[in-house]
């Protein structure tokens, strides 16, 4: 009820500045507050949702969850550790033909800060073309991306990319094979716990996707293909200490 | 009535040709099933997803007002549409401020709504739908005919067509082929296009957030790859919470398809920042109002839980057998028969709540527990009077027949012998309203004894 009553006064003390579009509104909302004064709200906002919608706990093996449920949606998992995660994402590469590769794992990512650097030099090495420019033209020609996760989820077997500060958006969507690098670490049990986290965030990135599977459509009499705006083959190396 | 008798003739010609439409739905409803099955609960959830929604509603201006908050503060401009004439006047004013002569498109049912791609075409914005089966559909020249799957009801050769003469390629009918014919064609789109519009699953009052679903990426594309993003949501999108959202993830992509999430779970909150490499430079959120909030206080307003998953329309037996085009809206199916008609006009659409059987299984199946056919009850009692004088008289009759035994009995011997010219087990023609009923209803021929003797005779307790 408070909100109800401090709100209005708000933005009506903005209202002098208003631009056109958000006078109308303002006005739109005063107006269905008015016509909906003497309604009575009846459904209350429940507070408890968790113990009706998680359907993984966090004593189960996250880690088995997560692989059986990516499995079915169609990415595929490699099991990688500290000192060879690199090597199989060489593997990957190498089986996919791939040559030209964006490279952008964060440096807040358990992987550390030097990641991108090492991963860089290891593919140079290798003979591939890593990049960490994401410019328009690379982004639309590299062969494949290997980017870092923000967070994964067991439940459903989904990979969470956000934007950021040398994260463009378009790396896990524009080249045809996606390489995510997940730590066990990073592995949440239920959605509800990655949504419980952002909720707790100080402020959001301005993108986040949460990828659960290839680019898929059915929309020809029912078969399924993938690859059809987004990456072909989603690979996740989950990296256990 | 001339809608009576378009609706009739449409019917007619649809129910010859939906086999296609028919096995398609019932894949997506096995699949449906399974996926709800691997739910611990997914009663509890549904209601759950349904009391949310209903408060959101019930407390609308408060929401909005939070959401708009949000939204502004996160760098994004909001524009109030109170129809969808304004929508389009909105939509088609950022395009000309920047300029915009190529548009993209995610997949976006408040779009069609609004019918925005005339309307920008009409100002010289190339629009490009880009989720695959809309592609097909504009290139096409058709229109969608289920709000989730659009081109439920077109073979693989019709598409074939379709996709040779507009992008010149090789003929082919492998579905894999043309996919990538389509992703070849848009990723040059992508390119160049200047203005993104998207449509929205749900917006977040506490932090002004858009979620965004989509399978194939187009929802991605096209809030990512131009320099404007513009974001079309009714307002009854909203949920109050971030930790609402996996209330209604879980029950949205397996309704739809059986799937437990889709591909891309999309949250926006505000444009590009200033270190991103890339996004949009700007977002603006456009709220349709369009008769929406007519519905808040009275007794149809549990119709805007509807999170468009479509799962009525794939469980509903006419729509299986009439497909989505038979019912001349843009939202078809069972919660269409309720939305056009609330949203566009009764009179119009006065035929559309009487387009079901009331068997309930789009109750059954809905995530929000929408009570459609007890809507459609209701909704069909506002439209008695413009009913024909016949069905109305005879109609009455049936009533008052009904109410007695007597009556029951002795209609019960009188009806077969009224009912005349039966062919292949079916009654066709008949006297007066009668005959109007058997022209656009199969009436079988009763069987040689009725129940009521059979009970007498064999199977009650007393005999």
């Amino acid at each position: 009820m408070n909100a109800d009553q401090n709100q209005p006064r708000d933005s009506r003390a903005r209202t002098p500045e208003l631009p056109p579009a958000r006078a109308a509104m303002t006005a739109f909302i005063d107006a269905l507050r008015q016509r909906l004064r003497d309604f009575e709200s009846r459904a209350s906002l429940p507070q408890e949702l968790e113990q009706t919608v998680r359907q993984v706990v966090a004593d189960d093996d996250l880690p088995t969850r997560f692989t059986r449920a990516a499995t079915s949606v169609g990415l595929e998992v490699h099991a990688g550790s500290p000192t060879d995660w690199m090597d199989v994402i060489a593997d990957i590469l190498r089986k996919h033909e791939a040559h030209s590769v964006v490279v952008q794992l964060d440096t807040d990512s358990p992987l550390g800060e030097h990641a991108t650097a090492e991963l860089g030099n290891r593919l140079t090495t290798d003979g591939f073309e890593p990049t960490t420019v994401v410019a328009d033209e690379t982004l639309f020609s590299a062969d494949a991306a290997v980017t870092s996760v923000a967070a994964a989820i067991a439940e459903t077997g989904t990979i969470v990319c956000p934007s950021g500060p040398d994260l463009a958006r378009g790396a896990s969507l524009l080249p045809p094979i996606h390489v995510a690098v997940v730590q066990t670490s990073q592995l949440v049990p239920d959605q509800c716990d990655y949504f419980d986290q952002l909720a707790g965030q100080a402020g959001l990135p301005a993108n986040i996707n949460l990828i659960t599977g290839p680019s898929k459509t059915a929309d020809i009499e029912g078969i399924l293909v993938t690859g059809v705006h987004g990456p072909r083959h989603v690979h996740v190396v989950l990296v256990s200490p | 009535m001339s809608t009576r008798k378009a609706f009739r003739q449409r019917v007619c010609e649809a129910v010859a040709d939906e086999r296609a439409v028919h096995l398609a739905t019932w894949h997506k409803m096995e699949a449906r099933a399974e996926s709800m099955r691997q739910l611990r609960d997914p009663e509890a959830i549904c209601e759950l997803a349904a009391r949310i929604k209903q408060h959101t509603l019930e407390n609308l201006p408060r929401y909005l007002e939070q959401f708009v908050a949000q939204v502004e503060r996160s760098g994004g401009c909001v524009h109030f549409a109170a129809d969808a004439d304004a929508a389009r006047r909105i939509i088609c004013d950022i395009a000309a401020a920047h300029g915009a002569k190529l548009a993209v498109k995610g997949k976006s049912m408040t779009s069609e709504e609004i019918h925005l791609n005339d309307a920008l075409e009409a100002v010289g914005v190339r629009t490009v739908e880009t989720d695959l089966g809309e592609f097909i559909v504009q290139i096409d020249h058709d229109r969608p005919s289920h709000i989730v799957t659009p081109i439920i009801h077109k073979d693989r050769r019709q598409i074939a067509q379709a996709m040779t003469r507009a992008t010149g390629c090789a003929y082919t009918e492998d579905a894999e082929e043309l996919t990538a014919i389509a992703r070849r064609y848009l990723r040059d789109i992508f390119r160049r296009c200047e203005l993104g519009i998207t449509g929205v699953n749900f917006g977040v009052a506490e932090s002004g957030t858009l979620c965004v679903c989509t399978n194939e990426g187009n929802g991605r594309m096209s809030s990512t790859r131009p320099r404007v993003h513009v974001a079309l949501m009714g307002i009854e999108k909203l949920v109050p919470r971030l930790r609402d959202l996996p209330v209604f993830l879980k029950l949205l992509a397996r309704s739809s398809t059986g799937q437990p999430l889709t591909v891309y779970t999309t949250l926006i909150t505000g444009p590009k920042r200033a270190d991103d490499p890339d996004g949009p430079e700007e977002l603006h959120v456009v709220l349709l109002d369009n008769g929406r909030s007519e519905l808040l206080a009275g007794e149809f307003a549990e119709v805007l839980r509807c999170i468009r998953c479509g799962a009525c329309l794939n469980a509903c037996p006419v729509y299986r057998n009439i497909g989505g085009h038979a019912y001349g809206s843009v939202y078809p199916g069972p919660i269409g028969s309720l939305v056009t008609p609330l949203l566009q006009g009764l009179d119009e659409h006065a035929e559309l709540p009487r387009a079901s059987s009331l068997c309930g299984a789009c109750r059954v199946v809905c995530p929000v527990k929408i009570d459609i056919p007890g809507l459609l009850v209701r909704l069909r009692a506002r439209t008695r009077r413009s009913q024909p004088l016949l069905k109305r008289v005879a109609m009455r009759a049936w009533k008052w027949m009904m109410k007695s035994p007597t009556r029951y009995r002795w209609a019960q011997w009188w009806l077969p012998r009224l009912l005349p010219d039966c062919r292949d087990g079916w009654f066709r023609g008949g006297p007066g309203p009668l005959g109007a009923w058997t022209r656009s209803r199969d009436l079988p021929i009763p069987p040689k004894q009725s129940f009521r003797k059979l009970w007498r005779e064999r199977l009650s307790d007393e005999r």
